[in-house]
């Protein structure tokens, strides 16, 4: 530990060893000479994201008014809180094998190494990866490690220290694929169609692949590294582009998968903290240059089979990248406009997906209650089991099954998955509208000497239709915002694009309240045609009962 | 027209009819009166078909059924009978998502198979006879019930059944409606249609009908022309049944 202390005590005293690296990674190595002054006030980029409205309140009750500096805490505490995910996420941080409840992972043990250095514990806060950033602002955690690349826009709201690891992107397929390496994507697909690439949703790799993949590429995003593993093992996409140090590690776990060319692409993972605690960059620069100088980082990767030659490149660093002053993204509403064609396109994804699945899922619920209420026992026994089972399990399972167990289409299966789904909770519905139609309706169809099925479709369906609008309008209104669980299948939706334009651009108020009210613009009409349908049918000016 | 011979009737251990046989003419007004809980509804209710019983034979227009027939073929008789015997619910049981002239044209068009115009027209017809020719858009919620009982009544007819089953028309209504309704069936009668009426109404049985049932604890106690029945009873239970009936 001293020895460390002292090298890169020594290494700040020297301002800079190597003043012309050989490769300047995005031309941005500046080392200022001294560090760039806090910002007084404490900056906070409160999450206004959908799913986490609890993550603004708690923030909003987190903010303390005197901001005593993140090290000075950490140090008075003895406690260093790191936001990490631990979901798909070898080697970073993930369940530790050996205890089940802990967690390790490379960046688990760099974090222990740095915690050490500051004289604190470090404590893994698991957060969900693209919303890292957010729970940061919201004061709960001191710092962000899990392998978030330097990008400019990250950059420029909060503080990085020099990379601790220099990443390169793989290309994995499916064992004995034609694809040898990421320039065989440049040819068009045998079969003319485009190769597809399953990446992780907002990493370096999606950007790469677009950039990078032309018009013979198809970018198909995941929500974890993993499952776009699994995809490609599945034979369901070519390609996945991963970053290196994923790809060595589960290796082992996908044997259907290989490793195929030079990795590709260069970028730098960084520590990120918030603007205002450069006292606690600094002292985590100070720490990693120690940890490399000594080469107890190199050892920590060899042991997680991640030391590249490219990590050779991390000495030469000698302080935070610095982005481009001048290169100045648009705020504010600018920025919506910018991005309002992809949010629309979004929009569309999620009316596509609503509009198509509610209705089977009514016309399936209807089949289902209609059955459980007169069908012979085993029918009932057999249907009251499949909507217990569907109710019983969650939404992204059942899409999960459906995706990766029988393999189909993203749009097939987010369809197939939300009309199930669905027409569990709306088979129960018609039940009780069914049930709420009196006796003596079928008797006096049938005494009329219709059949049951002409008895329930000419009188007792139409009648309890007209009692299940409001619950079923209101699970549409549900399943509507439910489509986002689809991005777990590569369907980018709104809520989905909204999480990704925020993350990448920085302007999660503005993006979120552009994604509000385009739900609140899809969903105010299906409440209108709810309330005139109802009223057409007559239910509205129905006195005391529904029919007295 | 209408046989029943040796009906039981359990709700599982109650004895709800035990053993009930009787004979109805066509063009028989046959009035079936007794206590609550006699069992006259079911007995109803059993002759079309919308109760199953434990044993006996229905013979209704020559199709007979018993208790021992297979669910399937119960369906299917069940259905048939329902076609050559109408009936009419002490609460109406209209369509309330259909208009009057609607639910008059409903067993025409769907289950007889017939023309829309020659249906409406039919409907027409009947809504007229029971005196509704001014309400054939309105829906049963803006009818009163005496009205709703004769769209019910003209429902029943639009089938052309060769009987109609009343099961207390009137007992869901005030005397004025129910006067409306005892005409109408009064006028029916008269045509010579073979009804078979579960009542409280002692003026309409003995009025109208051409045979009384009395039931008594699940049993036919007498049966008899109205005159014989209401003057001279045979059986103590009939003249306390009329005691307490005619008292009230």
């Amino acid at each position: 530990m001293e020895e460390k202390a002292d090298a890169s005590e020594s290494d700040a005293a020297d301002p800079d060893p190597f003043p012309e690296p050989s490769r300047a990674p995005l031309g941005l190595i500046r080392r200022p000479s001294v560090p760039p002054p806090a910002r007084k006030r404490y900056r906070r980029q409160p999450s206004f994201s959908l799913a986490g409205l609890a993550i603004l309140v708690s923030s909003l009750i987190a903010a303390t008014p005197v901001w005593a500096g993140a090290l000075e805490q950490v140090r008075r505490t003895g406690r260093l809180l790191y936001g990490s995910d631990m979901e798909g996420g070898g080697p970073y941080a993930y369940p530790d094998p050996g205890s089940p409840r802990g967690v390790t992972g490379f960046e688990v043990e760099l974090m222990r190494l740095l915690a050490g250095d500051l004289g604190a514990v470090p404590v893994f806060s698991q957060g969900q990866w693209d919303k890292l950033l957010q729970v940061l602002d919201s004061g709960r955690i001191d710092l962000v490690i899990n392998g978030y690349e330097w990008t400019e826009p990250r950059a420029r709201d909060y503080l990085a220290t020099r990379p601790y690891y220099v990443y390169q992107l793989q290309v994995m397929v499916r064992r004995g694929s034609a694809v040898r390496c990421w320039a065989d994507l440049k040819r068009p697909r045998p079969d003319g169609g485009r190769w597809t690439v399953g990446v992780l949703v907002g990493s370096a790799a999606e950007t790469f692949a677009r950039e990078n993949g032309g018009s013979s590429v198809e970018v198909v995003r995941f929500d974890g590294a993993t499952d776009a593993m699994t995809a490609v093992q599945n034979g369901q996409y070519d390609v996945t582009l991963q970053d290196l140090p994923a790809a060595r590690f589960y290796a082992a776990r996908f044997p259907g998968l290989e490793s195929v060319g030079p990795p590709e692409s260069h970028g730098y993972y960084v520590i990120f903290v918030r603007q205002q605690d450069a006292a606690l960059r600094d002292a985590l620069d100070k720490s990693l240059a120690g940890l490399i100088a000594s080469g107890a980082l190199r050892m920590l990767y060899e042991r997680y089979g991640i030391w590249t030659e490219a990590q050779n490149e991390l000495a030469r660093f000698t302080g935070p990248i610095q982005p481009v002053a001048s290169q100045q993204e648009p705020r504010g509403w600018p920025l919506v406009r910018h991005y309002g064609s992809r949010l629309l396109d979004a929009a569309r994804v999620t009316v596509t997906l609503s509009v198509t699945s509610m209705p089977l899922a009514m016309v399936l619920g209807l089949f289902i209650a209609i059955g459980r209420l007169y069908g012979p026992t085993p029918v009932r026994i057999l249907l009251s089991g499949y909507v217990e089972l569907i109710r019983g399990t969650p939404l992204m399972l059942q899409l999960f099954v459906l995706f990766y167990l029988l393999k189909l289409p993203p749009w097939v299966a987010g369809i197939a998955g939300l009309a199930i789904n669905y027409s569990a909770y709306e088979a129960e519905i018609y039940r009780a509208g069914l049930q709420a139609i009196p006796a003596g309706q079928m008797e006096a169809a049938l005494a009329l000497g219709m059949s049951r099925a002409m008895a329930l479709r000419r009188v007792i369906v139409p009648q309890a239709v007209r009692i299940v609008i409001p619950p079923v309008t209101n699970d549409f209104i549900a399943l509507f915002k439910d489509t986002s669980v689809c991005s777990v299948i590569t369907l980018v939706e709104l809520t989905k694009e909204y999480s990704i334009l925020a993350n990448s651009t920085g302007g999660a108020i503005e993006f979120a309240l552009a994604a509000a009210t385009l739900y609140m613009v899809m969903s105010v009409p299906l409440s209108w045609f709810s309330r005139w349908s109802e009223r057409r049918l007559g239910i509205s000016s129905a006195k005391g009962g529904a029919w007295a | 027209m209408i046989e029943v011979i040796d009906l039981v009737k359990r709700h599982g251990a109650v004895e709800v009819l035990r053993g009930v046989s009787l004979s109805i003419a066509r063009g028989e007004v046959a009035a079936v009166i007794g206590p609550s809980g006699s069992g006259k509804s079911t007995f109803l209710r059993c002759l079309n078909g919308l109760e199953r019983f434990q044993s006996g034979w229905v013979t209704i227009d020559g199709l007979r059924f018993g208790a021992g027939v297979h669910p399937v073929d119960w369906n299917r008789i069940h259905r048939a009978v329902c076609r050559r015997v109408g009936m009419v619910f002490q609460s109406f049981n209209l369509f309330p998502h259909r208009t009057a002239l609607e639910n008059v044209m409903e067993g025409p068009l769907f289950v007889l198979g017939l023309d829309r115009d020659l249906a409406e027209e039919r409907a027409r017809r009947l809504l007229d006879r029971v005196g509704l020719s001014d309400r054939l858009s309105a829906l049963p919620r803006a009818l009163s019930g005496g009205q709703q009982q004769r769209v019910a009544i003209a429902r029943a007819l639009a089938m052309e059944p060769q009987a109609i089953l009343f099961d207390e028309p009137t007992s869901a209504l005030d005397p004025r409606m129910t006067a409306e309704v005892l005409a109408v069936m009064t006028d029916l009668a008269g045509d010579g249609l073979t009804m078979v009426v579960v009542t409280h109404a002692m003026s309409f049985a003995r009025r109208v009908a051409h045979t009384v049932h009395v039931f008594g604890d699940g049993r036919v106690i007498e049966s008899g022309p109205p005159a014989q029945i209401f003057e001279e009873p045979h059986e103590e239970a009939t003249r306390a049944l009329l005691a307490t009936v005619l008292a009230a």
